[in-house]
């Protein structure tokens, strides 16, 4: 079966999402998945009114199974207690919409996860309990295998010019507001700059989170530098994914790690 | 009831991902058509019925030769393009194994050749694959650093069948032949795009398709020049001057020679259409949709290529909605692959999987009228739209 051979359901459900949007409030809770390798990331959002779920809509960035899955989920468990809820699973999603190709079963069905996710935020607020917290803590950029061996050779403590950054792919670890600015300097000059941070949002000034929205550097998140490698000199970096626990190579020609 | 203009080209289904398949010319069908009955012979039978397919495969090889400027006995038929680069990596590879046991690729080859090589590695072989430039080109002096006195065979694809982008394949060819080291390039997605030139450009084996040049599937060549030796993968009846066992595919290989004939003639107009296209699509689309990219070279890259980058959003989506519409493409999304994993080719341009997720590929060809890239200019934008008002990625970007 090709991965792209859907029910009709699944069609329509992606079609025509039912209950997309956000919801806000004392009485929302939010819970998300998503798995990178697959591309999906789910945000289902239930409103709970006497222990029963009285809304609740999503936003996914994923294939068409994803979007069809958390549509039909949203739908689902409208009515539901919180109990009946927690019952609810990927399998009975894909049989509510007439199956899922094989290979789509556990990548892009994470909608009843994120739902279960959110029902055990909701309990926990309810109870007074804080979340726990997500993310990591900032860790010291000198921690990465290979700085001291790529220095000179693609690895720079300080960018003094920015023309030998030219076409360049270039990787900026996040070590204060100086590497921030360095990063939005550097998209003057550089075919590419990624901003590397072990948070989940970057604490800074308004004025300058706003220049580095509107700056084209990719920022990424919850994300930390474990290795340069390269032949010579520095060809690619191995990250690690926080949130996912999850170590990929991204291919750069620099890395700037100030002090 | 007539149907005006307009209302045709809204019904007509669009194809424009001629890299995955194209239709074989109608031309080409009219001059295969009689080898199926009237001239079914064997090349290998000595009577006239086999003297007349004989002289059909010697004609067609001496077509091939003259479009890649080979000559005749440089030129060896196989099952398609697979067979080709199987037997130029593998085949050259076993063969030469005395002189070293070093083999050097990139990291944007077709996935059929990173295969090759996982499995020439799985013979004792070491392989090395050369990173590229953020717009998917080989770096050369990366490529000469990974050279070694045991590096027997560089293999670097002319194009990439994904994002277009074309290789300094004269520049990788001089320095093969400086270095005396074989050089194979897999020039399928270049074929038909850009003129194919062995001797100007110092390529040693190389591997073409038959329906990359809209002839027929299941058939291909290797070109190997003369004084390079291989060992064969498919032993037989010794056909093919033993490199390719096997009764000969007459239908098919007069196919591909009919459409290399074709091709020769009329590529350098066909390039120009085709460019028009490409031009138009990546124009408008960079213009109409908020934070799309172009991925890729913005100028080597193939005239009939344009890809592009949606932040926020997934290619399976925007496939399957453009499907609704009728109109045909592909994507870099990991969620239509066979493995899940995100396209190779993205990820070595620099990509992080989440962007290469949101890719969309369009290839048009010589069946495409100008109303088809109208279609998907006009419908591209407002599917982007949607998809990334269901994205909790794209909002956040935004907020």
């Amino acid at each position: 079966m090709k991965s792209t051979q859907y029910s009709k359901k699944v069609l329509d459900h992606f079609r025509n999402p039912r209950n997309v949007g956000t919801l806000e409030g004392d009485d929302v809770a939010v819970g998300k998945v998503g798995n990178p390798v697959c591309g999906d990331l789910m945000e289902v959002f239930i409103k709970v009114k006497d222990d029963r779920i009285v809304d609740a809509k999503f936003k996914t960035f994923g294939c068409g199974s994803a979007i069809a899955t958390s549509s039909m989920t949203t739908e689902l468990v409208k009515g539901m207690t919180l109990d009946q809820a927690m019952q609810v699973t990927r399998e009975n999603v894909a049989s509510e919409l007439e199956g899922l190709p094989p290979i789509k079963m556990h990548c892009s069905n994470l909608a009843a996860d994120a739902l279960h996710e959110a029902i055990k935020k909701y309990r926990a607020k309810m109870q007074g309990e804080e979340a726990p917290e997500e993310g990591a803590e900032a860790a010291p950029a000198e921690c990465a295998i290979g700085k001291d061996e790529y220095l000179g050779k693609g690895v720079y403590l300080a960018v003094t010019n920015p023309e030998e950054f030219k076409e360049k792919r270039v990787l900026v670890v996040h070590t204060g507001d100086k590497s921030i600015e360095t990063a939005i300097q550097l998209t003057e000059n550089s075919g590419r700059v990624v901003l590397l941070t072990p948070d989940m949002e970057i604490e800074t000034s308004k004025k300058l989170r706003d220049d580095l929205d509107a700056s084209g550097v990719k920022v990424l998140y919850q994300s930390k530098l474990l290795e340069i490698r390269g032949q010579d000199e520095v060809e690619k970096v191995l990250v690690h994914n926080l949130n996912e626990d999850e170590k990929y190579e991204l291919f750069v020609d620099a890395v700037v790690l100030m002090e | 009831m007539v149907l005006d203009e307009e209302a045709m080209h809204a019904m007509r289904e669009v194809y424009l991902d001629y890299q995955s398949s194209k239709p074989v010319d109608p031309r080409v069908i009219d001059e295969m058509t009689p080898y199926f009955h009237d001239l079914f012979g064997n090349p290998s039978s000595l009577h006239k019925v086999g003297d007349v397919a004989t002289e059909a495969l010697e004609q067609s090889r001496k077509r091939i030769a003259k479009f890649v400027n080979a000559d005749d006995d440089e030129i060896v038929f196989t099952s398609g393009a697979t067979e080709s680069s199987n037997m130029a990596l593998i085949g050259y590879a076993v063969k030469n194994k005395k002189k070293g046991n070093h083999i050097v690729i990139s990291e944007v080859e077709h996935i059929s050749i990173h295969n090759i090589a996982k499995y020439l590695v799985s013979l004792g072989f070491e392989v090395s694959t050369v990173p590229v430039d953020q717009y998917g080109r080989v770096r050369v002096d990366k490529l000469e650093r990974r050279l070694t006195d045991k590096t027997i065979l560089i293999s670097v694809g002319y194009a990439s069948n994904e994002i277009g982008t074309v290789q300094p394949i004269a520049e990788i060819g001089k320095l093969a032949r400086e270095r005396n080291i074989a050089f194979h390039t897999d020039a399928v997605a270049a074929e038909g795009l850009i003129e194919l030139d062995v001797e100007h450009d110092n390529i040693d084996l190389m591997t073409l398709s038959s329906n990359d040049i809209y002839g027929p599937k299941g058939v291909g060549v290797l070109y190997m020049r003369k004084g390079y030796r291989i060992n064969p993968l498919i032993i037989g009846g010794g056909q093919e001057r033993g490199l390719r066992s096997g009764t000969e595919n007459i239908p098919g290989i007069v196919g591909m020679s009919a459409a290399a004939d074709i091709m020769g003639k009329e590529m350098l107009s066909e390039v120009e259409r085709f460019k028009g296209y490409r031009n138009k699509a990546i124009r408008h689309i960079l213009e109409d949709v908020p934070d799309s990219h172009l991925n890729g070279h913005p100028t080597e890259r193939l005239a009939n290529n344009a890809h592009f980058r949606f932040d926020g959003i997934e290619g399976e989506g925007m496939l399957l909605s453009l499907k609704d519409l009728g109109v045909s493409v592909s994507t870099g999304s990991a969620c239509t692959s066979k493995t899940l994993e995100p396209s190779h080719t993205l990820i070595a341009t620099g990509l992080v999987h989440e962007e290469a997720h949101g890719s969309l590929q369009l290839t048009c060809g010589r069946f495409n009228i100008d109303s088809d890239i109208n279609r998907v200019i006009e419908t591209i934008p407002q599917i982007v739209a949607r998809l990334r008002s269901l994205s909790p990625i794209y909002s956040a970007r935004r907020r």
